[in-house]
């Protein structure tokens, strides 16, 4: 926003050992953020990946100043998270996992509360939430009750009530669990617009697809700790890049060929598994062809061969030793 | 102070369009005005009963009986916004945490004015005859305890999250208050036991108040007794919800 020449731009958020305790009955203190430094930068969208229970929420909380950390620092759009909470609740939106829409209140009513507690005058709300209805597409529904809306339309409404005051940082709490694939791919459309408008995007998911195609980086939170931090791509190279497997007839041929292809320095790591032989490389794309000769060179070439690029799936196994999949699930 | 006139108004707008609350209050004393005020027209002639019209005895009772089963269960309402999220919502906007709560506290004392009137109108039908002056000072009365029963509801609201928590604990203090303060029968008649704790009873000082209030009694010394007692509680008790609305992680 104030990016003039020269001058070095500050964070928009910045950790400095954030924790937070909370006091379960009986069991004694539960670290939910256990002293995490992160700094997230003008512009982002950054995601914060992990399982239900790994602290993503707690941390987000603190940020938007719902939650008093136990210990440790923040600033937030340049404010401090305590001494100067009035300012940072100006400058920042946030849309929670229930939204907080009043479902027998019109979704336009529910955003001209929003507006003028933000204290705008009776006008001047009226004119933004009108720009707002119009450009998310949603004057179809705004007068009509909340309670009438679909999962979709509400979360595009939640989004609206987020943005009523133009802040430079947008807190999204699992953005779109348990939407329909079109909604999902709706709401992250006006993300990475309002992204592109130039708000920056603070986000915690536990979907991996989510991360992989909104984020410019993720944090992957686990046990109240950050585990890994990186662009997508970075952190899917940290595992050990691309898998390709061949599928052969034979053990006796999956031997014969993973004796070919031992000493090639392309090859990162090789497994067999069966009758497949895995290989790891670091482009699956560039490995490939010359694979397919070096294998075609014995007595029996491959019979199958597959490409899979890594997950962050891959990168949470790697880790923290389970899978984030299950994690869900289970929680 | 605009904060909490926006958010007592979009309360208030949610009440008119889910008016379930707005009657949840004033569907039992409704039921006592046309049930039970028949039945104490044949015992308002046993000796040391105030009234010689059950009616002039039985409905200024029933306005402060409203206060409890309709301030008294404004928590629910507070517990469904947690829920919902929307407090939340709100608390992430710069509207301060007092702003907060006296607009959840102006909305339940609206309610409660516009509830008591119909209570009053009713009660007209029922051959009620009452003292204008001393009926408005009741109204200012009700406003006062409605504020210290919402207040506590709010609060337990805050600190149970649980609907069915809050229900049990307010259902249990409720009925004990309300047979203590008189409402029904005369503490006259009970033994001197229920006669010596019924004064440990706030509502017994609001209902006799609330009787020499609509009789015309205006020089009774229950009047400033009974506001001294709820001026003191209701201070209290919005003390106390203010600080669980800043404290609360709704």
């Amino acid at each position: 926003m104030e990016s003039s020449a020269g001058a070095v731009q500050a964070p928009i958020i910045q950790t400095e050992r954030l924790t937070k305790t909370f006091d379960a009955k009986g069991r004694g203190k539960v670290e939910a953020v256990r002293g995490i430094d992160l700094t997230v930068n003008e512009g982002e969208i950054f995601g914060l990946l992990g399982p239900n229970g790994a602290g993503k929420t707690t941390m987000m909380r603190m940020l938007c100043t719902l939650l008093v950390p136990t210990d440790g620092r923040a600033t937030v759009v340049g404010c401090d998270l305590i001494a100067d909470q009035a300012a940072l609740r100006r400058n920042i939106g946030y849309v929670g996992q229930k939204g907080g829409m009043e479902v027998v209140a019109t979704g336009r009513e529910n955003l001209m509360l929003q507006a003028l507690l933000y204290r705008m005058s009776r006008a001047e709300a009226a004119r933004t939430v009108d720009a707002l209805i119009e450009r998310l597409k949603l004057t179809a529904f705004a007068d009509r009750t909340a309670d009438t809306y679909s999962g979709g339309q509400r979360r595009i409404f939640d989004l609206a009530a987020g943005v009523v005051n133009a802040p430079r940082l947008l807190f999204l709490d699992e953005p779109t669990t348990g939407l329909d694939p079109q909604s999902r791919s709706r709401v992250w459309e006006e993300v990475s617009n309002l992204n592109s408008g130039g708000t920056s995007i603070f986000l915690t998911t536990h979907y991996l697809e989510e991360a992989d195609a909104l984020c410019s980086r993720v944090a992957i939170v686990d046990r109240g700790q950050i585990v890994a931090l990186g662009t997508p791509a970075e952190l899917k190279r940290q595992v050990a890049g691309d898998r390709l497997t061949f599928g052969y007839d034979s053990e006796a041929d999956v031997a014969a060929a993973a004796a070919l292809v031992d000493d090639d320095a392309l090859v990162l790591e090789q497994r067999i598994d069966g009758t497949a032989l895995q290989i790891y490389v670091h482009s699956g794309d560039d490995a490939l062809p010359e694979l397919m000769r070096r294998l075609g060179t014995g007595h029996a070439p491959p019979k199958t061969v597959h490409l899979a690029r890594p997950t962050l799936d891959d990168v949470f196994i790697k880790l923290t030793g389970r899978t984030l999949a299950a994690e869900s699930e289970t929680a | 102070m605009r904060d909490a006139y926006l958010i007592a108004k979009n309360e208030l707008l949610v009440t008119v369009r889910n008016p379930y609350w707005l009657f949840h209050g004033i569907v039992q004393p409704i039921i006592y005005l046309v049930l039970f005020a028949p039945l104490l027209n044949g015992v308002s002639h046993v000796p040391g009963f105030p009234a010689k019209n059950a009616i002039q005895f039985f409905a200024p009772g029933l306005l402060i009986m409203n206060v409890l089963f309709s301030a008294g269960f404004e928590g629910f309402t507070l517990q469904d916004k947690v829920e919902s999220g929307f407090l939340e919502r709100l608390r992430v906007t710069p509207i301060s945490r007092l702003a907060l709560a006296w607009g959840f506290i102006l909305q339940s004392s609206a309610t409660l004015i516009f509830q008591s009137l119909i209570l009053i109108a009713c009660s007209l039908l029922f051959g009620l005859r009452l003292d204008v002056l001393g009926a408005a000072i009741l109204l200012l009365l009700i406003v006062l305890i409605g504020v210290m029963m919402a207040s506590v509801s709010f609060t337990l609201a805050l600190m149970t999250r649980e609907g069915g928590i809050l229900a049990g604990i307010t259902n249990t203090f409720i009925l004990p208050l309300l047979i203590l303060s008189g409402v029904m029968l005369p503490i006259g008649f009970g033994p001197p036991v229920i006669q010596t704790i019924s004064h440990l009873d706030p509502f017994f000082y609001a209902v006799n108040a609330a009787r020499a209030l609509v009789n015309g009694l205006l020089t009774s010394v229950s009047i400033p007794e009974a506001f001294a007692v709820f001026a003191v509680l209701s201070a209290i008790t919005l003390a106390l919800f203010i600080r669980s609305m800043r404290e609360a992680v709704a």
